[in-house]
């Protein structure tokens, strides 16, 4: 038996990656957990909590200068806002490359914890239906997996991380063990009474939240405060993140050994062996390479870095990857389709005398209601869109200025509800990503060439949302009722999955239905590379389900000596 | 006396010992200079420049019965946001702005506009919003209407006096009374 260095090595910090780890470790593994950014502490390093406005520089926006020189890409995800900016990547820095003319926005952190500390917390359940969808219409690989094989690892995920919503019945959103849902406001509750009366196949219920509505003292998290103020950290453990939650289960093992700065370029490879054998870092601040070893390692670099990492890892004498013996490696990248968006306002009336006090984390959620059962008849596209939104009240802008326009901004206008689609993007195999073949990184790894692009499908389900979505505005019987279509680049949704895609066929798919490579049994990869669609929903919560099954079985394995 | 900050130390020192200040006191001080967003990093406004926007921002949003806009600090924050936030060119169209101004009520009431009684400033700015004033942008009165209103409301005044804060709020209501409150909540 070789002698490792650890027993598992877990590359990347985030939603993935920090479940990879506190599984491993729980179970008696020696894990080394490695990030490409910096240290970030649970509380000490949450450096813009408890700020007012004033306590903030340039009062929250960073100068468009900066922006426009560090944060192109990265303002996408809200980089932009001085109480956020220094959990995100520096673009300047960390450049990649497009073929052709087709943008992609890739929005990446730059921390351990990875997006875990920003991420908008949604929390969703696939359902049998989309499990179904490839094999059903024929497109990307089919899911070697059902419902059934992950909704225990659902319902496992659900209780650690802490998932606030309501229990619906809904054959295409299953419940989960949930905590009591974030509340509805006065005006969510009517337009829910009106819409689901008027067209009773649509549903407006609680966004379901990886933010706490009871406190989970055993791991000494707090409920959620009503700050809203997530992207910031929360000291109260509220929301779900590597730091609130599955790093200090990790760390309470005693078993894990946690390095930031340390850049993963490449996994070392045996072809006799079919196995990793080594892990090849850089550590960014001072550029020294180091190779670490393990019995077990689990990618979670997040989707786009972990086909990176891949493609770079060349078998000996070549350019190609050992992971893509199928062709397949870099294939199907995937982004969820958004900005299209649709409102209402309130007519005056009773609501009028209420208000909002305090500041919920999250909304409502029109879930999917196209081609449920088959192809729907007034439908020109497969598969369907969810819809995120929630009501509120502004102060409402009087023309003029001096004391009448100051006391004029004290009354709030009317209640307006606005919804933002998020649609599913078919796999497409010619979506790909590969390594530019002579331009590289500072750390030389090879730059990513992306060749993204929405399709006719994508297009036509935001067309329909759109139309829907005014349809059922009307319906519950609001006014100044309207929708616009933004231009929806690949990448904004910052859900971006695929490239390393899990399927039975080792011909056609990267990971099998363990989330194990074909070619390399010691090695997993459980982020969004592996997901073989991306159904319409937020996807961090399958990821967790996925990493949480496929650690798993990997030490299952590992105690039978297959691996 | 108040307690010189950390920042006013680390830059006295750098210009104590210039090019020979150690490295890690070196290190801080480019650390407090890159906290930039809270003063201006150097003057933007001459004195009747600094007269005017502040003239202006106390007729936009005057103390009424809660202090207004110059008590908030907003003439010091609006040449912050000159200084290090605009870019050049807009920073160029801001200043224009003000002398076109200047020029108005100078060439109509016989002073500057600060000088002017506050009736006066009124009229000139009621012109200046209608687009009715010769040689001023037509978008500089709500340029400077929206940058007084964003200085003041994410005040610690505007926050704390003229709106409600919370910043814990513990608790939500989705059906709390407005009557209660009579304000608008601060974010």
């Amino acid at each position: 038996m070789p002698d490792y260095d650890f027993d598992a090595i877990v590359i990347g910090s985030g939603i993935s990656g920090g479940w990879a780890a506190k599984e491993l470790c729980e179970k008696g593994l020696k894990v080394l957990m490695l990030d490409r950014g910096r240290m970030v502490e649970h509380k000490k390093d949450y450096t813009t909590e408890f700020k007012g406005p004033w306590q903030l520089p340039y009062r929250g926006t960073l100068p468009p200068g900066e922006v426009a020189r560090d944060y192109f890409l990265a303002k996408w995800g809200g980089a932009a806002n001085t109480d956020r900016n220094h959990f995100y990547n520096n673009d300047r820095l960390n450049p990649f490359d497009y073929a052709g003319s087709t943008p992609f926005r890739w929005v990446r952190p730059n921390q351990v914890g990875g997006k875990s500390l920003i991420w908008g917390r949604v929390s969703l359940r696939w359902s049998q239906i989309d499990f179904d969808a490839n094999r059903k219409d024929g497109h990307g690989v089919p899911w070697p997996i059902g419902y059934d094989e992950l909704a225990p690892w659902y319902s496992y995920v659900e209780k650690f991380a802490g998932i606030a919503g309501g229990r619906e019945g809904l054959a295409q959103l299953p419940d989960g063990e949930f905590q009591p849902p974030h509340a509805m406001n006065v005006a969510e509750i009517w337009v829910k009474e009106r819409l689901e009366q008027a067209l009773p196949d649509r549903k407006l219920i609680h966004t379901r939240c990886a933010n706490m509505t009871e406190d989970k003292p055993e791991q000494g998290r707090t409920r959620c405060q009503k700050r809203n103020q997530c992207a910031r950290g929360c000291s109260f453990g509220a929301y779900f993140s590597t730091q609130s939650s599955t790093l200090p289960a990790a760390r309470k093992t005693g078993n894990l050994t946690l390095l930031s700065d340390k850049v993963v370029t490449a996994l070392d490879y045996d072809p006799a062996t079919k196995r990793i054998t080594g892990v090849r870092t850089i550590d960014a601040n001072t550029m020294e390479a180091k190779a670490y070893t393990s019995r077990i390692v689990f990618l979670c670099a997040s989707a786009m870095a972990s086909v990176q990492i891949l493609l770079n890892s060349r078998l000996p004498g070549s350019d190609r990857s050992f992971a893509n013996s199928s062709g397949s490696l870099g294939c199907y990248i995937m982004d969820h389709a958004m900005r299209t968006f649709f409102w209402g306002t309130v007519p005056a009336g009773e609501l009028d005398q209420y208000v909002e006090y305090g500041r919920r984390p999250t909304g409502v959620y029109i879930p999917k209601f196209r081609n449920l059962n088959g192809q729907d008849a007034d439908t020109d596209f497969v598969r369907g869109y969810g819809m995120q939104g929630g009501a509120s009240r502004h102060a409402v802008d009087p023309d003029g200025f001096g004391a009448s326009m100051k006391e004029g901004l004290r009354k709030y206008g009317p209640w307006t509800i606005e919804f933002n689609v998020f649609a599913e993007c078919l796999p497409y195999k010619d979506n790909t990503l590969s390594l530019h073949p002579s331009k590289t990184d500072r750390f030389g790894m090879p730059l990513i060439v992306f060749d993204v692009g929405f399709r006719e499908n994508e297009a036509r389900m935001m067309v329909d949302a759109a139309r829907q979505g005014e349809i059922m505005m009307r319906a519950a019987g609001l006014v100044d009722v309207g929708s616009r279509q933004d231009e929806h680049v690949p990448g904004d949704a910052i859900h971006e999955m695929g490239g390393a895609c899990m399927g039975d066929d080792p011909g056609a798919s990267v990971v099998n239905r363990w989330s194990q490579a074909h070619d390399a049994a010691n090695l997993f990869v459980t982020d969004g590379s592996h997901m073989s669609s991306t159904n319409c929903v937020n996807p961090s919560l399958t990821f967790m389900a996925l990493t949480a099954r496929a650690a798993d079985h990997a030490v299952q394995l590992a105690k039978e000596h297959v691996i | 006396m108040p307690m010189p900050d950390r920042r006013d130390l680390l830059a006295g020192a750098g210009l104590f010992f210039g090019a020979s200040l150690s490295p890690p006191l070196a290190r801080a001080l480019a650390a407090a200079d890159n906290q930039g967003g809270f003063t201006a990093s150097h003057a933007v406004f001459n004195d009747a420049q600094r007269a005017l926007v502040t003239a202006i921002s106390d007729r936009i949003l005057p103390a009424t019965d809660t202090p207004g806009a110059v008590a908030a600090g907003v003439p010091a924050f609006i040449e912050m946001m000159q200084a290090d936030w605009y870019s050049p060119g807009d920073r160029m169209d801001f200043l224009a702005g003000l002398a076109a101004l200047d020029d108005f009520a100078l060439k109509e009431d016989g002073k500057l506009f600060a000088a002017l009684a506050v009736e006066q400033q009124d009229k000139v700015l009621t012109t200046a919003m209608h687009g009715m004033m010769p040689g001023l942008a037509s978008g500089f009165f709500n340029h400077c209407r929206q940058l007084v209103m964003l200085g003041y409301y994410t005040s610690e005044i505007g926050c704390k006096q003229e709106r409600v804060y919370l910043p814990v709020p513990g608790r939500y209501d989705g059906a709390y009374p407005y009557a209660q409150v009579g304000r608008i909540f601060a974010s």
